[in-house]
């Protein structure tokens, strides 16, 4: 009906590029922005918005271009995914071809997991990270919204947001449980115990106190390294993900082993997630999706009441013009079925 | 410790956190006002003021935050600058022969197919349709107490014309309005352009040249919003009247929930509780219903139009096909005319010349007998 409509179906094929460009820097293991840009420039990702004359076709489509990108920054992606996607913002806000720009728009219930984000980078000293985001910021690429997009309320195709599972991020539970604040949080509260036991009770010799801190540490560790020795990937890639410029202090060396390692191991995730389902269904799945076919128009009420009362057949739409025309040229005269443009092929 | 105070932080903030009711289709109520309030807290104000900070500070600032030195800083720009990402191709107008991404791919299936196409037809809704809001776009004003303050909300609104069942089956037309937050809502009462507004009363076929000496909208001036089970009455000229009394006492008699009202000159968009995306209801001339949609609501951005005085900004307006005279189909229609037994319809619509011609001889004496409205054209916004 109206372009805007059209422009959707641009939905698919460019998810599947962002996919596939998110794949590759899967696939390198780090999250350097160099290795992203290689990819990009290998992929010619800024053609996309080539080919497209007029003004109002670029802006809707960079608008949508944007909503679709803008998932990748989100959970429940992993580290890795979520910083590629953060640089594939940057790359696609500043190869736009529209003026004035196209803004990323970012609600706020997503900033605090932006803010996650950075934060995290920035304890491992990712600088490009913190970089680009702060790059972004400055050249004022962010509009703060309520939500993600324009809600207007009109009848259209349900968009299913399916996640890619590669993308998924693995939650090591173990590390979630011996991370620092918990361990902390224990090492505090076991100091206090131990404080209120020798103020209130006289010191019974025949109790030993556990650590606890120490044990919950040393379980995690040893399970990091079991896993790590029954992974495929190997140490040495490991390694060449630790970050360059490492704080000497043990805790940020801690949990840059722990981000690396979480981030190193896409490809062989933890088993428990496995039961889980795919819920959503693919959104290229065809037309029926489609809450308003614009191709045909509803029944007239002379064909709603033959089908109701009258024969069973489709009543004949005989044309009182061509009655007078031999049966031979009635074919000649059918209007011919104009060629429309499929936008899905069998492959989308 | 540091967890327990961030989720104590979190429950605050979950109240007013916009968040999808439903998904892609409208969010839960919020507060604007403590919304605003929120991204406050988290958002440096830097981030959201029209001028930008230099390029010198803002690399001091990074080192001192990350603790590194001009150098590594030299070395991170050179490889996050924007010329990394540059293609190969210059032109930008066709689609690029190397075809990788399957973007570019129906792009160009799209454009093979309009090449075979005979006829070029535009779609000049689409043409003009950001037309209105590309005029208005990055406009500052002269005085500069007019400008807009940062951190200032803006809302949208989606205003739709009242429904006429047969002219609206395919399209539904509506206007887009944009509001600041800290604007009445009789501000926007204002600014939305109805045409049941402009309508004229009486029965003029004796007296064609009598001009009306008052229009619709400065003779029944009520109207109410109605956000969320309140309804927010227009109380600032002693004729308004409550019409939301009635739906009230109807209800009272029914199973529904107790209605609030208040004043809509006194209500500022901060002090609302809105659902983004959700159909709400405009009333007017007693009997003219809008549905009023928020679409969007977001901080004010240096790129926007800035002028405090422009506002509330029409940005969309939807073209309404005018009604031409039925007799010489040139000019726009200015009279309707019933049971009349010269026209050939019932009722028939005429331009002012051609009515004056058709009904009326050199004297001014009226021929025949029939009725005669002015007819003010829904086309006259476009």
């Amino acid at each position: 009906m109206s372009r805007k409509k059209l422009c959707e179906y641009y939905w698919a094929p460019f998810k599947s590029d962002c996919e596939e460009l998110l794949g590759r820097f899967q696939q390198t293991e780090s999250v350097r922005y160099e290795e992203f840009s290689a990819i990009w420039r290998e992929m010619d990702f800024s053609g996309v918005f080539f080919g497209t004359q007029s003004d109002h076709e670029k802006r809707y489509f960079t608008r949508l271009i944007f909503t679709i990108a803008y998932r990748y920054i989100l959970p429940p992606y992993s580290f890795q995914i979520r910083v590629g996607g953060l640089y594939m913002i940057y790359g696609l806000y500043n190869t736009q071809l529209i003026w004035p720009k196209e803004k990323i728009r970012i609600a706020l219930k997503d900033w605090y997991d932006v803010q996650k984000l950075i934060a995290d980078a920035k304890s491992c000293q990712h600088l490009d990270v913190v970089y680009i985001f702060k790059r972004l910021l400055s050249s004022k690429a962010f509009c703060f919204t309520a939500m993600p997009q324009k809600l207007t309320f009109e009848a259209r195709e349900r968009v299913q947001h399916n996640v890619n599972e590669e993308f998924r991020d693995h939650k090591n539970r173990v590390t979630e449980l011996a991370s620092i604040e918990m361990l902390e949080e224990i090492a505090n509260m076991h100091g206090h115990y131990e404080r209120l036991k020798k103020s209130s009770v006289p010191p019974s010799s025949g109790v030993t106190l556990l650590n606890l801190t120490y044990l919950v540490q040393k379980c995690a560790f040893e399970y990091q390294q079991w896993q790590d020795k029954i992974a495929v990937t190997s140490e040495f890639n490991n390694l060449r993900l630790l970050p360059l410029f490492l704080q000497s202090s043990s805790r940020a060396v801690m949990l840059a082993a722990i981000k690396s390692k979480s981030y190193g191991h896409v490809s062989k995730g933890t088993k428990s997630r496995r039961h889980r389902q795919v819920e959503m269904v693919t959104s290229g799945s065809g037309t029926d999706h489609a809450l308003f076919s614009q191709k045909r128009r509803p029944p007239s009420l002379r064909t709603r009441t033959w089908q109701n009362f009258g024969k069973p057949s489709e009543p004949e739409q005989t044309q009182e013009w061509l009655l007078s025309v031999m049966e031979e040229d009635k074919n000649a005269l059918k209007r011919k079925d104009i060629r429309r443009f499929k936008w899905r092929n069998n492959w989308l | 410790m540091a967890e327990s105070s961030t989720l104590i932080c979190e429950e605050n903030q979950h109240e007013n956190v916009p968040v999808y009711e439903f998904m892609d289709v409208n969010s839960k109520e919020f507060h604007i006002g403590a919304f605003r309030d929120l991204w406050l807290d988290v958002l440096n104000p830097e981030v959201y003021s029209y001028s930008v900070t230099a390029p010198e500070i803002e690399d001091v600032e990074f080192m001192e935050e990350m603790g590194i030195e001009p150098k590594t800083l030299e070395e991170l720009k050179s490889i996050c600058s924007v010329d990394s990402l540059r293609s190969g191709h210059d032109g930008t107008d066709n689609v690029p022969s190397d075809l990788h991404l399957s973007t570019l791919k129906l792009r160009k299936r799209r454009q093979d197919y309009k090449e075979t196409l005979t006829r070029y037809t535009v779609d000049r809704h689409e043409v003009y349709a950001n037309e209105m809001e590309m005029t208005s776009v990055g406009k500052k004003p002269d005085d500069l107490r007019d400008l807009i303050p940062e951190g200032e909300i803006i809302l949208t609104f989606n205003i739709m014309y009242p429904i006429l069942f047969r002219r609206f089956k395919f399209v539904r037309a509506y206007q887009t309005l944009h509001v600041l937050g800290s604007q009445k809502l009789s501000d926007l009462r204002d600014a939305i352009c109805c045409v049941s507004d402009l309508q004229v009363f009486g029965e003029f076929s004796n007296t064609p040249d009598m001009v009306p000496q008052f229009i619709s909208k400065d003779h029944y001036k009520s109207a109410f919003f109605f956000f969320n089970g309140t309804f927010f009455n227009d109380t600032r000229f002693p004729e308004c009247q409550d019409i939301s009394k009635t739906t009230q006492e109807w209800t009272r008699t029914r199973d529904f929930p107790e209605f609030k009202t208040a004043k809509m000159e006194d209500t500022s968009f901060y002090d609302l509780k809105m659902k983004v995306g959700f159909p709400y209801l405009y009333t007017h001339q007693g009997d003219c219903e809008h549905v009023v949609i928020l679409t969007d609501v977001r901080f004010v951005h240096q790129d926007d139009c800035l002028d405090i005085k422009l506002y509330p900004l029409i940005t969309h307006k939807h073209r309404v096909v005018t009604r031409k005279c039925s007799v010489c189909h040139l000019y726009i229609s200015r009279w309707i005319t019933t049971s009349d037994a010269l026209a050939p319809t019932d009722p028939c619509l005429f331009c002012d010349q051609c009515f004056r011609m058709f009904h009326y001889d050199d004297k001014g004496n009226k021929l025949g007998d029939f009725l005669a409205y002015a007819y003010v054209d829904p086309g006259t916004f476009n």
